[in-house]
């Protein structure tokens, strides 16, 4: 077992609270209680995180546990100069790019798979939903560049500031508002070529013409 | 960018160049509000910062899904 030396503290600053160190402290030490905790916290994002750059929810979810797997791995290694999520995200990206160089093979998105049930939702207005999310995603998988995918994702979709950004994808705060702002573009550019309905008036339509691609 | 008395003037590309940093709210003031004087004078411009908002308001609309499984167990 490993325990932080005491100069690795004074790193750690506003965004490590003491509890999830505590938490990460306890996981090296193999507690299964520390483990588990850490990995409830952070499943849904990173989760998310894959099949929102993937698109493709059995992919998604073997990525996610490679993740968990390589992070509790390595987590002597880990030196609180980050956030743990931010160091979780890192490895997670990594995974991604990976797996994009190995397989080159096209993933299909297939609606069923990402139906969004909701109770209150009459089945009309469950397929319109179904519709948007796959409209959505089929823009970000089609029509970004990796890197571009990856900067929208983590800014639009999580909110992550530019500095968490760059210490995520290993580039310099600059690069990455240039690239954010290189994706936006080419992301609006999609619904525009398309004549996405929702451009021509205020209403938020179930784009059409992103469906007929 | 040139100067107009105390305000600064840009044109459409320095502006549009600066849309997704305005959207952030990470300008300064005095370039802020020089992008926001440009928006009130140009109406393309004006269009083409609606539709980025728009398509980010679409994105936004990209649900968060519960995890299908437990990975793994620590026990």
């Amino acid at each position: 077992m490993k325990l932080l030396p005491k100069k690795e503290h004074q790193y750690i600053g506003a965004r490590m609270n003491f509890i999830e160190l505590n938490l990460i402290e306890s996981a090296r030490r193999g507690d299964s209680h520390g483990l588990n905790r850490l990995f409830s916290q952070h499943q849904r994002y990173i989760f998310n995180l894959m099949l929102q750059l993937t698109g493709d929810v059995a992919l998604a979810d073997d990525l996610t546990q490679e993740t968990f797997l390589m992070a509790f791995r390595k987590l002597h290694s880990f030196r609180c100069q980050a956030s743990f999520r931010t160091w979780l995200s890192r490895i997670a990206i990594n995974l991604f790019r990976l797996e994009f160089r190995r397989k080159t093979k096209h993933y299909s998105l297939c609606l069923e798979k990402i139906t969004v049930p909701s109770h209150q939702d009459n089945p009309e207005r469950v397929v319109i939903k179904s519709e948007l999310q796959w409209c959505i995603l089929h823009n970000l998988q089609q029509h970004l560049p990796n890197k571009y995918r990856e900067v929208l994702v983590l800014r639009d979709l999580h909110h992550l500031s530019y500095k968490e950004i760059s210490e995520i994808l290993g580039w310099s705060v600059s690069k990455t508002k240039t690239c954010l702002h290189r994706a936006r573009q080419m992301f609006r550019q999609q619904f525009v070529n398309n004549k996405c309905k929702a451009f021509a008036d205020d209403y938020l339509c179930i784009c059409e013409g992103m469906l007929e691609l | 960018m040139h100067l107009r008395g105390d305000v600064r003037i840009m044109n459409c590309e320095e502006a549009r160049a600066l849309f997704s940093e305005f959207y952030d709210g990470e300008l300064n003031q005095e370039i802020a509000q020089a992008v926001k004087e440009h928006l009130a004078d140009c109406q393309e411009c004006r269009e083409e910062y609606k539709n980025l908002k728009k398509s980010l308001k679409i994105l936004s609309k990209l649900k968060i899904l519960e995890a299908p499984r437990n990975y793994v167990s620590f026990n």
